[in-house]
């Protein structure tokens, strides 16, 4: 029971953040609004209530899992995509690759200096 | 009722597509436990294939395991917010460190969409495939809602994601070794922001603060890209 309680406060931030976007135009998903909200109720509570830990933790250990659908989707376009999956791979590969090593040595130098 | 039909009968009800995820999705996790684990090879890429592959030799349509399997995907909403829960748990660590992530979470952010909507744009991609890479680097739910509004395709995205997330959890451990760093919360918070999901994951097979810090970098970089990307494409004149 207390992990249908949390996953109703789960959906409910849901629901709030999809009439935030709705009524304000605001160029962000329903989602992050709900967590950002979230975020604020916790950090006024001080507290993570258990019913939300309990819905939170497993289903942002089945992340991966609900996004599969969607991904699966990419081997039935590459029809569409006009011969351009070899430029879309090495952009992706070496953008990735150049990010990551930025990243790391921005962020060593950051922390070396304070 | 012969085979054919007795599949075809059961590959009607949404209730098949959400079966054949959830094996996809339980076989490859034991199957990568069995592989010790690979960077190169995550638990999420061995699914899709078998998911991929599973449908083909079915006959299954893509578009109706899709329909399918909505009774999946309904949950990345609520599971967005859920993710506000380690936001929340991780801010003294953020308060202890504000000031280099302050400086570095921006940038880094910006560059790992930057890069690879470069080198693509540089080789020639049309404008549609750019708007799909975009949010490469950001957390699914999140990157779904971005690419929505910047006029991508999801599943161009979704794919994308897919790789930046296996280059990610491959380079970042050689790339770390390289620039001579050993710091678990530098090597960790480089693997949510660049690899989202699939990075933290392999954070967390590093160290427990590797994985809080990924999981900061994920989070971070998925509300800073969803504030400021559709904006930011707004004014360059990338939407349609």
């Amino acid at each position: 029971m207390p992990a249908l309680t949390g996953f109703l406060w789960l959906v409910g931030y849901y629901l709030i953040g999809e009439a935030v976007v709705r009524l304000s135009d605001l160029p962000v998903s329903s989602g992050v609004v709900g967590m950002l909200l979230l975020t604020a109720t916790l950090i006024l509570l001080r507290r993570v209530p258990a019913p939300v830990a309990a819905a939170a933790q497993p289903l942002i250990a089945l992340l991966a899992m609900l996004i599969m659908p969607g991904v699966v989707g990419v081997f039935f376009i590459i029809d569409e995509l006009q011969g351009q999956w070899p430029v879309i791979l090495v952009a992706l590969v070496l953008g990735t690759l150049a990010s990551v090593a930025s990243t790391l040595w921005l962020l060593k130098r950051l922390m070396d200096r304070s | 009722m012969n085979a054919d039909g007795l599949l075809d009968t059961l590959a009607a009800s949404p209730l098949f597509a959400v079966a054949l995820t959830l094996a996809a999705f339980i076989v490859a996790n034991a199957l990568f436990v069995r592989l010790k684990r690979p960077a190169w090879l995550p638990a999420v890429l061995i699914a899709a294939l078998m998911l991929a592959a599973a449908l083909a030799l079915i006959g299954l349509p893509y578009p109706r395991y899709r329909e399918g399997a909505v009774w999946l995907t309904l949950l990345l909403g609520p599971a967005t917010v859920a993710l506000g829960m380690p936001l929340y748990q991780q801010l003294p660590h953020i308060r202890a460190l504000w000031r280099e992530l302050a400086v570095c979470l921006p940038i880094a952010a910006s560059l790992a969409a930057c890069y690879a909507l470069g080198i693509a744009w540089l080789l020639g991609a049309p404008p549609d495939i750019l708007a799909s890479l975009a949010a490469k680097s950001v957390t699914a739910p999140i990157a779904i809602g971005i690419t929505e509004q910047i006029g991508g395709s999801v599943a161009l995205m979704l794919g994308a994601l897919l790789v930046t997330g296996v280059a990610t959890a491959a380079f970042t451990g050689p790339a770390a070794k390289l620039l001579k760093i050993e710091d678990e919360r530098v090597i960790g918070f480089t693997l949510g922001l660049n690899g989202h999901a699939i990075g933290t994951v392999r954070a967390f097979e590093i160290s427990p603060a590797a994985g809080a810090f990924a999981s900061l970098g994920m989070s971070l970089t998925g509300i800073f890209t969803a504030l400021l990307l559709p904006l930011a494409w707004h004014l360059v004149g990338g939407g349609p």
